[in-house]
This record gives structure tokens, sequence and C-alpha cells, in this order.
């Protein structure tokens, strides 16, 4: 691990691109920023500040010996075994060096983009993400629409505590506990708060039987924590990856979003009559989006999951960017059922034989 | 046999009997127009009322005349004897057709039993592999001898008969005379027609399997990949469909050049503006490029070339006069008119090496190489031929059936060489040996009083059937449709079928056909529903009609998009609409009979829908 790290890393920072102190999420969001894709600005607080508390507070012995006991701790247990350990994190001193060098970065935050105590997205990034095959899609907090330091400060211990929560602890790949399997880090990345006007998902691939030629989307009105959590029935669109024709599209009736509101914070609001039974992307946005995830794909040189946002302007920011998980771990298979030369298929054919099968299902391609 | 038993549980749907097609009012006796073999007829009910017959609107989009059914009666026997009996293509037999109606209906008959297939399958990959590995050179021998059919067309001819004699036919020796060379003239001209009729499907059905093959594949590979992405893939950009385009690209520049392309823009008759730009100084070295482009390029029909009703621009060239005046029009606002070749080269490697990256094994991208390779070899086959066949020997055919009419104007049988497509082939035979009787006796032969009357009712009983709007299909759906050339040429699948059962009207004013070019357009329509009324269209018009042919390509620099009844994937169409990137919706079943010329109507050629928006007033 990288221990010359500094506490702080922004995303513009040229050591940011892929940087292992940032995790998962933010070292990916430091690649896209360095390739040139619109990624709102930020900084992340480095796994290096995470064990520098963690040492600090005298918790690291003891967080080893939880994550390395995930493996084997049943359900019901996780929460007595951890919880002294999640009292130090939640109350111990910080260090002041870190303190300061947070408080010197939101501050700087907060003058580049001309905003006092500016909105910002609270967003964990766990080094566990790194693992392949494991997404840990949900499981790490995010904490959105954070305003003023002394918030940021709080929802900061908030992330490092989601370590040692039961739905990270017991997240299991192929049968083990992915946090067992060494000494993982947290960093938390503090990022501004895209006004979305639209925003949602999009996968690289036909999610349902990994048709690689195709940009799967959801998007919603709004925030697209909706489409994250699965409690607003997204629009969908299916693009051609190389002609980037919109294949396929189903609208759907939204009539609530995800939005911020100053009494009530991120909640469920009615959207206004002049939006309802209106597409929330337009077929420009839709062709857009794809031709990003087309190239986020190329330059990641492989299947991906990004979540993405439209902003007031009409914008479109990346907001994370994670390698797709499911079919990637899948051995291709082959859709010729049979080789035989390019006559030999022809003929198969009039004689009435299907020379491919359908692109793998997800029944088929299960692992 | 009873048929109609749509209670029992497994009764599927079906389309109205052929039996039950009741004749048009007017339309009485329209049988007499066409052979005995062409009709539904109860000795064969059994067999034709547990079939299913599709309108062939793609080729024959209006009632057909009795002369032209030469062409239908010629790839009945030419089409199907390549699948049944040259290669025996497994799974697919001869596809019969009948005339219902004066409207061709077509059903293909296939094959099921495993034994057979296996026994034709044999059979068919020895003769089939033998074309596919020389496909080139046999391609080269075909252009020959489609070149020689088309030298021997041009030398026959058609004279009235002589007063007496001529010398030489005496002194020669000769022993046979005028009447023996309009009676050989006669069969020759059947017999080359036949002839260019077989070598039509010489290697299309082969073609269009490749083609098939790698559809197939993409399909399932990338579902959803729409069928013009992979034509793009395999289409050729030097093809002969584009050349008479291009010439009239290149007589545009080149009357800039001389300066004559003011005569040209004024003067709206073709032969006024012929005569216009002869008086100028420019003039002769134009109407020499002119003459240079016309052969063979303007034997160019303005429909599929089946039937001899479609202009041609050869003889009648106010549609290229219409595109030159275009094409001046842009050039002197200094646009580019030339086809963006390096473009289209372009994305085609783009797209195909895109596509083949996003296979997952390298076994698929090796089966993807080598079937894209093969359909690019067949492709210029399947594009080409169309040039030859249908609009240049075709073309040509009509104007020498229309010498003949002339003789029999000359001996008084007809008022007009047009007559002669109100006779059947057969008919015409006779009619000449009436001819010639009545010249070699010297009684004056009943066909000067015969036929007039014939032909005046059969004017009158052709119009009546085209007011008749044809149903889509008749008879029986197959439990599936497999025969690889109904899915190919006609576009007809499983899910046509359940569209087309589904209603002959749309309930929600939306007609649904296949997405055939993308794009969305709103506009008046224009229904054209024979050729003639090509030159109605106005600009920003929105063309509906039974099927639209590549050689209409001038209308499409007029209209704001184009709805079809009939057409698949490999419909004529589709190479220019993507040409001119109009918005197209092909195969809608009904289009022309649920909309009307001035309606207001949306196409959106993404989803293959069109929607009515306000009918016209009825004036």
């Amino acid at each position: 691990m990288s221990a010359a790290a500094p506490f702080v890393l922004w995303l513009d920072d040229p050591i940011a691109n892929g940087h292992p102190a940032l995790g998962g999420k933010f070292s990916s969001l430091g690649e896209m920023t360095a390739s040139g894709f619109s990624v709102p600005p930020g900084f992340g607080i480095t796994t290096t500040a995470y064990r520098s508390f963690m040492d600090a507070a005298g918790l690291s012995e003891e967080a080893r010996r939880v994550s390395a006991a995930a493996d084997k701790m049943a359900l019901e247990d996780i929460k007595s075994e951890t919880k002294s350990l999640i009292a130090g994190v939640l109350n111990a001193p910080l260090p002041a060096q870190l303190e300061a060098d947070i408080r010197e970065a939101y501050a700087e935050l907060e003058r580049r983009t001309g905003v006092k105590d500016v909105p910002v997205a609270v967003r964990s990034s766990g080094e566990s993400e790194d693992l392949a095959g494991a997404s840990f899609a949900g499981q790490y907090d995010t904490f959105l629409w954070v305003c003023g330091i002394e918030s940021v400060l709080h929802y900061v211990r908030q992330c490092w505590v989601g370590m040692f929560g039961e739905a990270v602890l017991s997240y299991r790949v192929d049968g083990q506990a992915v946090i067992s399997r060494g000494d993982f880090g947290m960093c938390v990345g503090i990022q501004q708060m895209v006004q979305a006007r639209a925003a949602g998902v999009m996968f690289t691939l036909n999610p349902l039987n990994g048709d690689r030629s195709k940009v799967a989307m959801e998007a919603v009105w709004g925030l697209g924590e909706g489409v994250v959590k699965g409690d607003i029935t997204p629009s969908r669109f299916m693009v051609d990856k190389v002609t980037l024709e919109i294949v396929e599209r189903k609208r759907s009736d939204q009539r609530e979003e995800y939005r911020f509101d100053p009494s009530q914070g991120v909640a469920v609001l009615p959207i206004e009559e002049e939006r309802i039974g209106v597409s929330c992307l337009e077929e420009s946005h839709v062709l857009a989006l794809a031709d990003l995830a087309k190239h986020i794909e190329r330059r990641r040189g492989a299947p991906q999951d990004i979540e993405w946002a439209v902003d007031v302007n009409g914008n479109v920011r990346v907001l994370q960017v994670r390698p797709e998980t499911v079919w990637s771990r899948k051995a291709a298979q082959s859709i010729v059922g049979k080789q035989r030369s390019p006559i030999g298929h022809v003929l198969a054919r009039m004689a009435g034989n299907q020379i491919a099968k359908p692109a793998a299902t997800g029944a088929k391609g299960a692992v | 046999m009873e048929v109609q038993n749509d209670t029992t549980p497994s009764a599927k749907r079906r389309f109205q009997s052929p039996f039950d097609v009741a004749t048009p009012p007017g339309a009485e006796g329209w049988q007499e127009l066409y052979p005995y073999y062409a009709h539904i007829s109860e000795e064969r009910r059994a067999v034709e009322e547990q079939k299913l017959w599709y309108f062939d609107g793609m080729h024959n989009p209006e009632p057909l005349y009795p002369f032209d059914t030469i062409m239908t009666e010629n790839w009945w026997v030419a089409a199907s004897q390549m699948t049944t009996k040259v290669w025996p293509i497994p799974v697919a037999m001869g596809i019969d057709q009948r005339i219902i109606n004066g409207y061709l209906y077509v059903s293909p008959n296939s094959i099921d039993d495993p034994a057979e297939v296996a026994r034709r399958a044999e059979l068919f990959n020895e003769r089939a592999g033998h074309y596919y590995e020389n496909w080139d050179t046999i391609y080269a021998e075909w252009k020959k001898k489609a070149n020689g059919c088309i030298e021997r067309l041009k030398q026959i001819q058609f004279k009235a008969l002589p007063e007496f004699e001529p010398e030489e036919n005496v002194y020669g020796h000769r022993g046979i005379y005028s009447s023996h060379d309009l009676l050989s003239s006669y069969n020759r001209l059947i017999e080359n027609l036949f002839e260019m009729g077989s070598y039509h499907f010489e290697m299309l059905n082969l073609g269009y399997g490749a083609y098939l093959t790698f559809r197939e594949f993409c399909q399932q590979a990338f579902p959803g990949i729409s069928d013009q992405t992979i034509t793009d893939m395999v289409s050729g950009i030097d093809i002969l469909l584009f050349r008479p385009d291009d010439e009239l690209r290149k007589l545009a520049a080149r009357a800039i050049e001389l300066s004559v392309d003011e005569a040209l823009l004024v003067n709206s008759d073709p032969a006024a503006a012929l005569a216009a730009v002869g008086a100028l100084p420019g003039g002769a070295a134009w109407l020499a490029a002119y003459e240079e482009s016309r052969n063979p390029w303007f034997w160019f029909s303005t429909g599929v070339g089946y039937t001899h009703s479609d202009a041609v621009w050869m003889t009648d060239p106010r549609l290229p006069f219409t595109a030159l005046r275009g094409y001046i029009q842009a050039l002197r606002r200094g646009e580019d008119i030339r086809r963006p070749l390096d473009k289209i080269i372009e994305t085609r490697t783009r797209v195909t090496q895109e596509y083949r990256e996003l296979l997952p094994t390298e076994d698929d991208r090796e089966a993807f190489d080598g079937l894209v390779k093969l359909a690019r070899t067949v492709y210029p086959y399947v594009e080409d031929h169309n040039f030859f066949v249908e609009h240049w020997h075709h073309s040509l055919f009509w104007e020498k059936v229309r010498e003949l009419g002339e003789v029999f104007v000359a001996h008084k049988f007809f008022d007009d060489k047009e007559d002669i497509f109100y006779l059947h082939r057969h008919e015409v035979y006779d009619a000449l040996y009436d001819m010639i009787i009545g010249w070699a006796v010297g009684t004056p032969p009943r066909g000067e009083v015969y036929w007039r009357p014939i032909i005046q009712k059969r004017r009158k009983i052709r119009d009546a059937l085209a007011k008749w709007s044809p149903p889509p299909a008749l008879g029986l759906p197959p439990e599936s449709i497999t025969e690889p050339l109904t899915i190919m040429l006609w576009g007809i699948t499983q899910e046509t079928i359940q569209q087309w059962l589904g209603g002959d009207t749309a309930e929600d004013g939306v007609i649904r056909g296949i997405a055939a070019s993308a794009g969305k357009v709103t506009g008046r329509a224009r229904l054209i529903t024979e050729s003639e009324q090509l030159y109605d269209v106005q600009d920003g018009e929105i063309l509906v009609c039974r099927i639209t042919a590549p050689s209409w390509a001038p209308v499409f620099q007029r209209i704001s998009a184009a709805v079809s009844d009939v057409g698949g994937m490999m419909a004529h169409t589709a190479i220019i609409s993507r040409e001119y990137g109009l918005p197209a919706v092909v195969g809608t079943g009904f289009a022309t009979v649920n909309v009307s010329t001035g309606d207001l109507i949306e196409v959106d050629g993404t989803e293959g829908t069109v929607r009515v928006l306000e009918k016209a007033v009825q004036a």
C-alpha cells in the first residue's frame, strides 16, 4: 500500500489517476478526470489518512482481528463483535494534521466552486472494491447533500464505520467473506453534488444476455438514487454501441423523484405536471451517454458499470465508474455451434440448421 | 374438406380463403386475362385452401397485364427450378403462384421430412459448394452470358410484312420468307426473355443464402442489430444501381462547365431542353456526353422492371431531367453532390471491425471473418444483377414488344401499339399466325375485327381491378415460416403474419412496419399506386406506396420520408433510402389502404411506425 500517499488527494491531481490510496471508486474517478471526462470536482481522504487515524486511536489491531474473523462470524454475532470498534471509530479524536488537511481541502472546494458550505456527496471508496468480482454494490455508504465542514467530518467517520457494518462483513463471493481476504483500508471521497435533472446507471453490455454490442441504460428524473435503490421505476434505453442507434426504449411513467429539499434533505418528492409523461432523457442525451460509455469502456479495457447525471445545464457528468462484475467473470462462451468453413456454415444454414446460438442467457451463462 | 374450423382448441387463425375473394364490381370475367394454370380452381381446392398465399406487391404492385405475366411465369419456373432441381435446397421447394383478381399471390413450398432433407443436402452441398468456391469466376462468366443475351435481344427486329418479298429472299434462294422471319423473331424474343430470366436466378438464391447466414449470425451474436447495419457491413459502394444517378451528377457538372446549365434549368420539357442545349456553343459537346451516359445507363426502369408500364429513363427522360435540374441547382449553391465514398468505406470498415471485437471468443471472430468475407463476395452479384436483368434487359425487352405492337397496328389489328399488353403471349402467337394467314392468302384476317372489342373489355376489367386493394395474405399460415427466400426476399416472418392477422386497420391510428431507415418526419402523404403518378410528387411530401423502386431515386430528392406496404431487408429500396438518409418504414401491409394523398402523417423510421395525424379533407 502506498504509505507515501498524502491524507488528501484531489481528483484532478495527476497522481490521483488510479492511485490505490483512493480506493476503488475514487481512483477510477481520478482516472476519468485525467482522461478528460466530465467528473464533478472533489478530493479523497485517502486510505493513508484512514490508517493514520486508526493507528493514532489504537484501533488498527482490533480492526484487523474483526476483518480476519469475518469469514467465521455468524450474522447475528457481528453486532456484538464490532461494538467497541465502532464506538472507537466514531469517538476517537482525529490526528491534528489530518483534521487540518480535511478542513483546508473543503475550504478549497468552497473556493473552487464559489459556494459557501458547498453541498457535497460523501462516499465510501474501499480498497476491497478493487477485488475482481466484488462490486460491493450498495454495501458501502454514501451521504448526499452534506453541507459544511462539521457535517463532512461527521460523515467521514460514518463511512469509516461502514467498513464494519453487517452488510460489508457478511458480503460473500464464492462463499468467502471478501473482507477477510486482507487488511483493507477505506478512502472517503468528497465531491461536489450535481444538481441532477436526470440521472441513472448504464452498463457497457446488455446485463440480460452479456451482449457486448449494447449499452444498457436506466434513467430517472432527479438524483440517480432511485435507480440504484430500485424504488423508482426507471426509463430504459438500449443503444447499439457500434452504430449508436437506440434499438429499444421503454419510458417509465415516473411521478416522484429523489431531489434535495432544504427542509427534508434528500427525499422522494412528487414531480411537476409538465414533466409527467415526458422522457427524462432527450435522444441526444441518450446518444451522448452511450458514446461516453463506449469511450470509458475503451479507456478501461473491459465492460463497465457507470453512474452518471445530466446536470441542470444539460451537461453529462460521470459520477462513478466500476468494472462490470457479472458477465466479466464468466468464461466467454462461443456462439457458433460448430467449427466450419464459411461455406460450410452457409450450406448448413440452407439445410435448415442454425449456425449460431443466441448470445448467452442468464441461466446458461451462470457460473 | 371442411377447413373453416376455428372452434377446436388447436385451430389457428387464418386469412380469408382464396376461394372466398369476391370479384370487384366491373371486373367480372377477369379470369380470361390469364392462362388456366394461373387460377385458383375447384379441382385443386384441397391443396390451395391449405396454403398461405401472400400478395407479391413487391414485384407486382398493380394488376398484371396479360402479356406481362411472362415475367411472373418466368420466375415461377426459373426461381423455383433452382431450389428444387439445380441445387436442391434441403428445406425449400419452389414458390407457387396464383393470380387472384389480377394480382399475383405466391406461396413457397417447403420440406420437413428429415430423410428427404438429408438426401437433398448431400446433393446441395456438392453443387452449391462448387458455386461458392468459384464465385468470382462464375460471376465473370455470368456477365458475359448476360451481355451476350442483351446483344442478341438488340438484334431482334419486328417489321410489318411487305407487299412483295424483297429480291434477296428470291434470288438468294432463301426458301423462307417474311412470315417465317416474323414468327421466328417472336419466338426468339420470348426465348430471349426466358434465357435472361434463367440467368437471373442462376446465382441469386445462393447469394441470398450466404447473406442470410451472415445476417443470422449477427442477429444471434448481437440481438437487436438492425438489418441496415448488417447490410452496411457487406454492401459495396460501386454497385451498378447507383451508376445512372452518378451519371446525372456528372452531366450536371458538365452542363455548368459548358455553360448549358441555364438552358436545362428553364426548359422543364426534356425535348425542349435538348433542343435549347443543341443551339448553344457548348451544346454539341454536352449532347455527346449525354448520349454517352444514356447507353446503357438510361435503360433504367422507374419500377422494378417487371411490368411494361414502368417508365424507363431512356424513353421517358422526365425523371432524370428533374434530377439533373436538382443537381445543377445544388452545384450552383456550391454544394458537393458527389457521393461521399471515402466516408462510406470508412464507416463500413469501422463498423465491421467494432462488431468483430465485441464477439465473445476467437472461434466466433473466425466465423465472423469468414462469413463477412463470403457475404461480400456474393453481394456484388446480389446488388448488380438488378441492373443487368430488370433494368437493362427487361426495359429493352418491353421496347421490343412495343415494336411488335406497331406491326399489329400496321396490320390493322390494334389501334395502339400498347394494346399488345392486353394479350397473353400465347394469344400473341395466335394473332401473329392469323396475320400471316391473311397476308399469305389475301382474305382479311379475323384479327382485324376480333381483338379490338376484347382489348376494350380487358382494359375496363383491369381498370376495375386496379381500384381493388389486395389483402396481404390469403389462406392458412404454416406452423412456422422457415423457407429462406420468403424471409429474405419478401421480409415475411412469423411476426409479419401475426401482425397481418391482427387486423387490417390500425385501431389507434398507428400503422406498424419494419423500421427501414432511422429518423422521424411529419408531412403530407402522397399516395402512389401507379408509377405514372410519380410526377405528381411535391417537395417535402411523404411517399406512400405499395413498394418503392431504387430507380425512383430522383424522387427521393423531393420527398421527406417513404412508407411502403411490402418489402423486407432485401427490398431494392433499402439501398437508396440509406443513401438519401430519409426515414422509411416498409412492410406495413396496409399503409396504402389507410393513408390517402394529403393526409398529415408522422413517419418514425426508428420505431417502424406511421401515424395518421389528420385526414385530408376529401375534395
